[in-house]
């Protein structure tokens, strides 16, 4: 780790109520780390499209379960690295839907990855040691 | 997320206040199927007050509108929020919503 680096941990169940939590912890985060306000938005969205792939379809029980979310803030970007226990799943294997099909021929579903590979400037899938890691990083330059 | 509906004859003025996620998105659904069997043939949206939205919210948005062009009606969208219209952006949704500056511009479309 960089001597600059910061770093903060939010743990929390695969429960949807748990999203608030996410929404506060970010609040706090944003505050604490001085982060641009423009980029809370598609962290919170890409939080909650990854958080919501984990509890609806990482477990196949009706056991709560820990997911760990990691931040970590080095010079010029931020990581976040979500961690969970469930079934092995590559979100970034999945195909980009079809941005320019017409309203009949839009499917319903799809979005959630999409976004999250379009908000975030890196997404990284990981299996370690029967745990997904997924690590999304956005810059934070003059840009962003 | 707040819900107020105005409506005008045949048409509705939706007004969306706050969020729009996976924890309320059914509450939004269920409205909307109320708007459906009161036979709407024109639905707008005042999204000057929205301030999120994730996919959860974009599938129903997406559903209202395959639903409205079926029966032969118009979904509108409009005062959206910059974050909302970069994420209508990102995903096509923009091109195939009807979004307008302001209410008069989304009556008269």
């Amino acid at each position: 780790m960089e001597e600059n680096t910061k770093r903060r941990v939010l743990v929390i169940w695969n429960d949807v109520k748990e999203l608030y939590r996410i929404t506060g912890f970010l609040e706090t985060l944003w505050e604490d780390w001085a982060l641009p306000v423009k980029t809370m938005y598609p962290i919170n969205l890409v939080l909650e499209e990854a958080f919501s792939n984990i509890i609806f379809y990482a477990f196949d029980d009706q056991d709560t379960h820990m997911i760990g979310v990691e931040f970590l803030l080095e010079t010029d970007k931020l990581v976040i690295i979500i961690k969970d226990g469930g079934k092995p799943f590559d979100p970034t294997a999945k195909e980009d839907p079809d941005t320019s099909l017409s309203v009949e021929e839009r499917p319903i579903g799809g979005l959630g990855i999409f976004l999250i590979k379009k908000m975030m400037d890196e997404v990284h899938y990981e299996r370690v040691q029967d745990k997904n890691h997924l690590t999304m990083t956005k810059y934070l330059n003059s840009e962003n | 997320m707040e819900i107020k509906t105005t409506m005008n004859g045949n048409e509705a003025v939706v007004t969306l206040s706050g969020r729009l996620d996976t924890t309320n998105y059914n509450d939004f659904e269920n409205q909307t199927n109320e708007w459906f069997s009161n036979r709407i043939t024109h639905l707008i949206l005042d999204c000057s007050d929205l301030n999120y939205i994730s996919s959860s919210g974009l599938r129903v948005f997406l559903t209202i509108q395959k639903r409205m062009m079926a029966t032969g009606g118009k979904f509108s969208l409009f005062a959206m929020q910059p974050g909302i219209r970069e994420i209508f952006d990102i995903s096509g949704f923009s091109a195939i919503f009807s979004i307008y500056p302001d209410l008069e511009s989304a009556r008269k479309g």
